[in-house]
């Protein structure tokens, strides 16, 4: 192999000569939460491919643990996971409407005004 | 053409023709144009899927092939500074893949036939990692102007519609904007250093100025368009319009360093637009073809890693556990 | 007492560096994505090592800055064990190497927290995290390939007894050891062995691996002394390749 890379001339290239393909080789898929500070919530990160759960740790670390801070991670077996399906969203659509669960909902500050006018004419 | 600038005649025609249940179309559709993101388990026109495989696995591959020219300077990297920046660098490309590759893998094509393609050459990668680095100096051009290329490329494709993919470049710029520093620092390291130095600095940029104007892809004049991916936010501009903000935001930053590039013509029109010399598309296509000086190279490397890798992946498997397509 | 102390230093940032050196050559062609990046993180760790060593070198003891130590050096110069200076040869090798050469680094490490020379013990203690996540990788990932197939039983039995004499020159005594001993600095090269091996051999043991018999004439020394392989020279003449084209420039 005529290369400019000293790594590359290094390594026996002669393996390369067949290209044949693998097939079936999926390591596990874990999904990984990214705990950034004690106290906070694990948030979604992304996914990595390993063979157990204590490697796939050790690999959630470098990709989603490699720059900034990190308390925590957690991986869990994407098979583990359980969501809606996405033509059951509808089942969340009227949520945002009941606002007598919102706080903004409930506003007498008017009414106390109204009644201490009241009062001090009486 | 970093992810998906090149799209064949033929493809573009038979995309046309493709026919999709109505109403879920039309509910897919309305769902992009309000600006919401299509998620892995939604319906989608099969012709979308498959855009985005071929768009995200080019993109994937062109991050893992992209680390062998920078690759050839690893153990050469002159002082501890550069030698970390550049190890860190290339480590964040097989990062980009892996992000990528997931992303892909929601679509329903594993990482395993990605990249079987991929060493097959069934599967296509960034034209401009077909051309070596030669002198140290490529690694600060590289980093600098090739990186540059792709964070135009990868910031416009973040406002996609695939939430996935959004979500891997949205990680992905963030970590590109190191590279794009260290590249910088690299350049202006040798541009205000030594003549020997400054010399193969030019020398390196003089050789990456027609790759890096082939990157976007040929000219909106003469390659196809698609209507449906524009509509569909999966090609959210034009190659030159990509290729103009590039130059706009890159060129100036050599030029204050007295560094030039080997093109009479390259300047800014009236309108704001950049002119430059026929960048010869031939040789584009030629790359593309397989024919640019280190295609054969970049494929046999990635071979053998696969192959050289493959009893490490297997003493890991596991018989009884089965793959499963990520969640998003 | 400064020449022991230099002589620790040394030896253990020209280790760091040689095998960060060796293990970033993985970054890109690993077997595995996210088994690559992982290598390259810790390779990048060794090299962070290394410039905190030349650094307090440089600092404390006035020696050269740390980019001159480690890029204008000669072979002679270097005191690296062999182990350190082998070429990757394939993952089985590179993983063996990293298991054994690992947990002598936490072990150091871990008794150079009570060293009596402070800016040493200071650097032990906060590094000690990264190699504690180290020798993780390691356990994890030599114990998964030790019980993997046959091939990979194989290939892993193959690649320690390939290693073991190699790893034993980690070991090698060198001229000040009664000093370092004596004041303090340092738990000593044979008493570090003595730990070393009540570690890895029940490690290597459970993993179903058997330890080759230690023969003494084959443990690889001379790399303490600046005696190396035929390996380092063509190692440093590439690291410096780009240096050595304008030996004053900055870069
Ligand atoms: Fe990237
Ligand atoms: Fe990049």
């Amino acid at each position: 192999m005529n290369t400019l890379d000293p790594r590359i001339q290094r390594l026996n290239l002669k393996r390369e000569a067949n290209g044949e393909t693998q097939t079936n080789s999926h390591l596990v898929t874990y999904e990984v939460f990214h705990q950034e500070k004690r106290g906070k919530q694990a948030v979604h990160a992304g996914i990595v491919h390993a063979p157990t759960p204590e490697l796939a740790l050790m690999y959630a670390k470098e990709q989603y643990g490699r720059r900034g801070k990190t308390a925590n991670l957690w991986v869990v077996k994407t098979s583990e996971v359980y969501t809606f399906s996405s033509e059951d969203e509808d089942v969340f659509e009227t949520v945002p409407e009941k606002t007598f669960r919102d706080p903004a909902f409930y506003k007498v500050r008017d009414r106390i005004e109204a009644f201490k006018l009241k009062n001090t004419q009486a | 053409m970093y992810g998906n600038a090149f799209i064949s005649p033929e493809e573009a025609k038979r995309m046309n023709e493709q026919v999709e249940d109505a109403d879920k179309l039309a509910a897919f559709e309305d769902r992009i144009t309000r600006g919401e993101k299509i998620e892995p388990g939604d319906w989608m026109p099969a012709e979308y899927r498959k855009q985005l495989i071929r768009m995200i696995e080019q993109h994937a591959h062109s991050e893992i092939v992209g680390a062998l020219p920078e690759g050839t300077w690893i153990t050469r990297a002159p002082n501890f500074r550069r030698k970390l920046a550049l190890i860190a660098k290339v480590q964040d490309e097989i990062g980009h893949g892996q992000l990528l590759y997931s992303a892909a893998e929601t679509l329903g094509k594993t990482r395993e036939q990605m990249l079987n393609d991929l060493i097959n050459g069934k599967s296509k990668y960034s034209n401009i990692f077909n051309y070596p680095a030669k002198t140290w100096a490529d690694i600060a051009v590289i980093g600098f102007l090739v990186d540059g290329a792709a964070i135009v490329n990868q910031v416009i494709n973040s406002k996609g519609s695939y939430g996935p993919y959004c979500r891997a470049l949205e990680r992905i710029c963030y970590e590109e904007s190191f590279h794009l520093k260290q590249g910088h620092d690299n350049v202006v390291y040798l541009a205000t250093g030594t003549p020997h130095q400054r010399a193969m600095l030019q020398d390196a940029l003089n050789r990456w100025y027609r790759p890096l104007l082939h990157f976007f892809g040929p000219s909106d004049k003469t390659s196809v368009h698609s209507e449906k991916l524009m509509k569909w936010k999966v090609k959210l501009a034009s190659n030159d319009d990509m290729r103009n903000q590039f130059l706009d935001q890159y060129v100036p930053k050599i030029l204050e360093l007295g560094l030039t590039f080997p093109d009479p013509n390259l300047h800014k029109n009236d309108d704001g637009v950049w002119e430059f010399s026929d960048p010869n598309w031939d040789e584009f296509y030629e790359v593309i073809k397989g024919n640019g000086p280190c295609n054969a190279e970049r494929i046999a490397v990635r071979k053998y890693a696969e192959e050289a890798g493959r009893w490490v992946r297997q003493a890991l498997l596991n018989p009884s556990d089965k793959y499963v397509t990520p969640l998003a | 007492m400064s020449n022991a102390v230099k002589e620790l230093l040394y030896k253990m940032a020209d280790d760091a560096l040689i095998i960060g050196h060796r293990n970033s050559e993985w970054t890109g062609i690993g077997p595995m994505l996210e088994e690559d990046l992982a290598f390259s993180s810790m390779a990048q760790d060794k090299i962070g090592h290394a410039i905190a060593l030349y650094t307090i070198l440089h600092e404390v003891l006035g020696e050269a800055d740390p980019d001159t130590l480690g890029f204008k050096r000669t072979e002679k110069e270097f005191k690296s064990c062999h182990l350190v200076e082998q070429p990757i040869g394939e993952y089985d090798f590179s993983t063996i190497r990293h298991f054994l050469f690992d947990h002598a680094e936490l072990l150091r490490y871990e008794s150079l927290t009570q060293s009596s020379f402070q800016p040493l013990a200071q650097l032990a203690k906060k590094v000690k995290g990264e190699i504690k996540y180290h020798v993780m990788h390691a356990d994890t990932f030599v114990k998964q390939l030790s019980n993997g197939n046959e091939e990979s039983k194989a290939r892993m039995q193959q690649a320690l007894n390939n290693t073991w004499h190699l790893a034993l020159g980690i070991f090698e005594a060198g001229e000040y050891e009664l000093e370092l001993t004596s004041n303090n600095i340092f738990i000593g090269e044979a008493e570090l062995k003595k730990r070393w091996m009540e570690k890895v051999t029940p490690l290597l043991e459970s993993y179903g691996l058997t330890i080759p018999a230690t023969d003494e004439s084959k443990i690889a020394k001379g790399g303490r002394k600046g005696y190396h392989t035929e390996y380092l020279k063509p190692l440093l003449d590439e690291m410096c390749e780009v240096t050595r084209t304008d030996i004053d420039a900055e870069w």
